[in-house]
């Protein structure tokens, strides 16, 4: 009997081989399976099954995202402190704080008293991670295990928190924080309520030759404006809806950069409309900051055309009934949904009324009238279908990830300028190098 | 989060040269969300769920016998796409319904391969959406599906070059900066296809005579290009016997007319009653 299974627990045992578990256990289990006369193949699926799901995979701060379940990280704390926070409705003690390793860091939730002090390597088995304040966090409870592991597994605690000097295209949501040379593109004051106390914040926008990102101010730049070239180091890295922002606060250090001649961008450069970006890459980000896209609109979506929105809170509603706040006097608005595919990538795009009667080339009170005249609701939409389904468009704007895929919420779009020409003879040069003189060899495969 | 299936761009050649599908259930299940789309895959790895192709149509049938089916051929620079709308397409089905003949038009669909039994492959386009467009706009998706195809050439050579297979040569290409659904495409249409750098030269050829077609013709709406050029072509050749089908577009190849070009042409002469076909293959022009 053992003889003839031989070869299937070799190969069980090669499918298991990450997994840490004997040959002699695996055997023990085929055995018990077929005694119960259970069908081999059958019972080898059950076995693969029963130990893969105990198999933990060993992941980088880095490549952690939310909502994973049951894998293995290794990393330093660089700070914890204890919390009382009411948990279904009972007092529960929690401990949280940053765990690093050498390539990023994040935070950490514990939910058990394991006597974590700062300082200290620790490996989680069986972690599972959320998203908290729109960055994953690794998170710990009663079924994980840790373990605490020599000092010398991973750098020392000033060298996991030295902030990295970074272009801004690269900086991400595993940075905590970040050290660049930027110039201030826009800059505006702002009052905000913090805990009942009026503030005065500044918000604008910073941009390098790699990609701009907003930022906010909770301490004064003085003598700083619009066109300042400024060093910033320590700036902390809040995420938004998949776009990384800057903070500064008292922990930075922001200083003036007076001799600007020798940096690859200035406030012309870094100010011009960008580049447009190929939709696959934008696709593979979570967010982008003020991209631009081009491509074709292959749908117009329903929802596009004349709207109703409930004047409160600017949902769009039916029979002018909102579902927050009853029956109100709807506020009529235009807008359209797009897809927009250049052959690489595909984004949902977001048209509010203005550039929608641009884009669409008739004005809302047209558009009204169409409907009127129709009868029928629908009207717009057909026409907007019919007038943009195939028509080259770009769009300018941030992008954000949802559960249905990208959108870019543009702030501007446009019909692009025909480049043909310069394309064609970009293409011409691309296929000329082994082409001459083959025209006829060409058919004749 | 269920990704949107990016519309393909490639020419039509590539696409009818295409007799390869996956069905996920004998592919890979895992996929996330649950759902996953079939695949057509073209010679050169494009993995093609949806297209989007832009072309003049030449013809327009209505084939059904309870209910309405048309059929469209619409013909970019290399060849022709065949366009199936039924009573689940029924924008797409009015739209062809009352179309005139020739016309510029985009459409957007899914790939639909029909075998009937094994060895003969069908591939044609089920439509989501129709639209006329102007001839910009066809000359524009001429030169992006001319780009995209030698991007996809480029990375299938380098596949060729790397002699490696499977789950190797996907990260190899990943490495080189090919998209993940491009290096799957690629790997896969290598093992099925065995893909060589001849067919990679010809497609190479068929995309310069694409790109060759730009700005030929009036471009105006109403003239398919080259239209008079095959009809003094045909009264030349014709020696009273009529002219020969295959004979006539290697000849008109020959002096720098394309493919697609010439079937368009000819179909157009055949429906405007210029010349007509008294035996398969065989044209005649009225004289």
């Amino acid at each position: 009997m053992n003889n003839k299974l031989a070869p299937h627990i070799e190969e069980l045992t090669k499918a298991l081989e990450n997994i840490d578990i004997g040959e002699s256990q695996i055997g023990e289990e085929l055995k018990k399976l077929l005694d119960f006369r259970v069908p081999l193949d059958e019972a080898k699926r059950t076995i693969i099954r029963k130990f893969r799901s105990t198999f933990m995979p060993i992941m980088k701060i880095k490549d952690i995202t939310a909502g994973l379940k049951g894998f293995e990280v290794t990393g330093r704390i660089i700070d914890v402190t204890e919390k009382s926070v009411n948990l279904r409705s009972k007092e529960t003690v929690i401990f949280s704080g940053t765990l690093a390793d050498e390539d990023g860091a994040c935070s950490f939730t514990a939910w058990n008293d394991n006597s974590l002090k700062s300082g200290e390597v620790i490996r989680i088995k069986n972690a599972y991670s959320r998203s908290w304040h729109n960055r994953s966090e690794v998170n710990f409870g009663q079924r994980s295990h840790i373990e605490k592991l020599p000092d010398d597994t991973l750098p020392s605690i000033d060298e996991l928190c030295k902030t990295p000097a970074k272009k801004l295209r690269d900086v991400a949501n595993t940075d905590l924080s970040v050290s660049s040379v930027a110039v201030i593109l826009e800059y505006s004051h702002k009052n905000v309520t913090v805990k009942g106390e009026n503030v005065t914040i500044i918000e604008g926008v910073v941009a390098d030759e790699t990609a701009k990102l907003p930022f906010t101010s909770w301490v004064s730049l003085d003598g700083l404006d619009i066109g300042s070239v400024i060093r910033f180091e320590n700036a902390s890295v809040r995420m938004f809806r998949g776009v990384p922002s800057l903070n500064f606060n008292e922990n930075t250090i922001i200083g003036a950069v007076v001799s600007t001649e020798e940096l690859p961008f200035t406030f012309e450069s870094a100010n011009m409309i960008p580049e447009p970006v190929a939709i696959g890459e934008i696709m593979v980000k979570d967010g982008m900051f003020d991209t631009v896209a081009l491509g074709n609109i292959i749908s117009i979506r329903p929802g596009s055309g004349i709207i109703t929105r409930c004047p409160e809170c600017n949902r769009v509603i039916q029979k002018n009934t909102c579902r927050v706040h009853g029956t109100v006097e709807g506020v009529k608005d235009m807008r359209i949904k797009a897809i927009l595919d250049d052959g690489t990538g595909a984004v949902s795009v977001m048209l509010n009324r203005e550039l929608s009667e641009i884009v669409y080339g008739r004005s809302m009170p047209e558009a009204e009238d169409i409907i009127q005249k129709a009868i029928s609701q629908d009207a717009v939409f057909g026409d907007m279908r019919q007038v943009l389904t195939g028509k080259y468009l770009a769009v300018r704007g941030n992008t954000s990830s949802n559960e249905f895929g990208i959108m870019l919420v543009a702030k501007s779009a446009w019909f692009p300028d025909d480049n043909t020409n310069d394309r064609v003879s970009a293409l011409m040069g691309r296929l000329g190098n082994n082409r001459e003189g083959k025209r006829g060899e060409v058919y004749n495969g | 989060m269920v990704e949107r299936e990016v519309a393909q761009r490639l020419f039509a050649r590539e696409f009818n040269d295409s007799k390869f599908s996956i069905h996920p259930e004998l592919y890979e299940v895992s996929h996330e969300g649950g759902h996953a789309p079939n695949f057509l895959v073209s010679p050169v790895g494009s993995k093609i769920n949806r297209l989007f192709v832009a072309g003049v149509v030449t013809e327009i049938d209505n084939i059904g016998t309870e209910h309405d089916l048309w059929r469209a051929r619409v013909v970019d620079p290399s060849g022709v796409f065949i366009i199936y709308a039924g009573q689940y397409q029924p924008e797409a089905a009015i739209f062809l319904s009352t179309l005139e003949i020739p016309e510029y038009v985009s459409v957007i669909g899914k790939a639909r391969i029909y075998e009937p039994e094994s060895g003969s492959v069908f591939i044609s386009i089920r439509p989501e959406d129709i639209n006329m467009i102007d001839a910009g706009t066809r000359d524009r998706w001429i030169v992006d599906t001319a780009e995209l195809t030698l991007d996809r050439v480029d990375a299938f050579s380098k596949a060729i070059a790397s002699d490696l297979t499977g789950t190797e040569l996907i990260g190899h290409l990943i490495r080189n900066n090919s998209p993940q659904g491009l290096a799957e495409g690629i790997t896969l249409a290598l093992d099925h296809y065995h893909t060589d750098e001849g067919y990679l030269h010809k497609l190479k050829g068929v995309v310069l005579d694409c790109v060759r077609s730009i700005g030929t013709g009036s471009g105006g709406k109403d003239a398919v290009p080259y239209e008079d050029h095959v009809l003094e072509l045909m009264k030349e050749m014709d020696m009273g016997k009529g002219i020969d089908y295959a004979e006539l577009v290697i000849i008109a190849k020959s002096r720098g007319m394309v493919e697609g070009v010439i079937v368009a042409a000819v179909r157009k002469l055949l429906a405007r009653g210029m010349c007509y076909e008294p035996k398969i293959g065989i044209l005649k022009v009225v004289s």
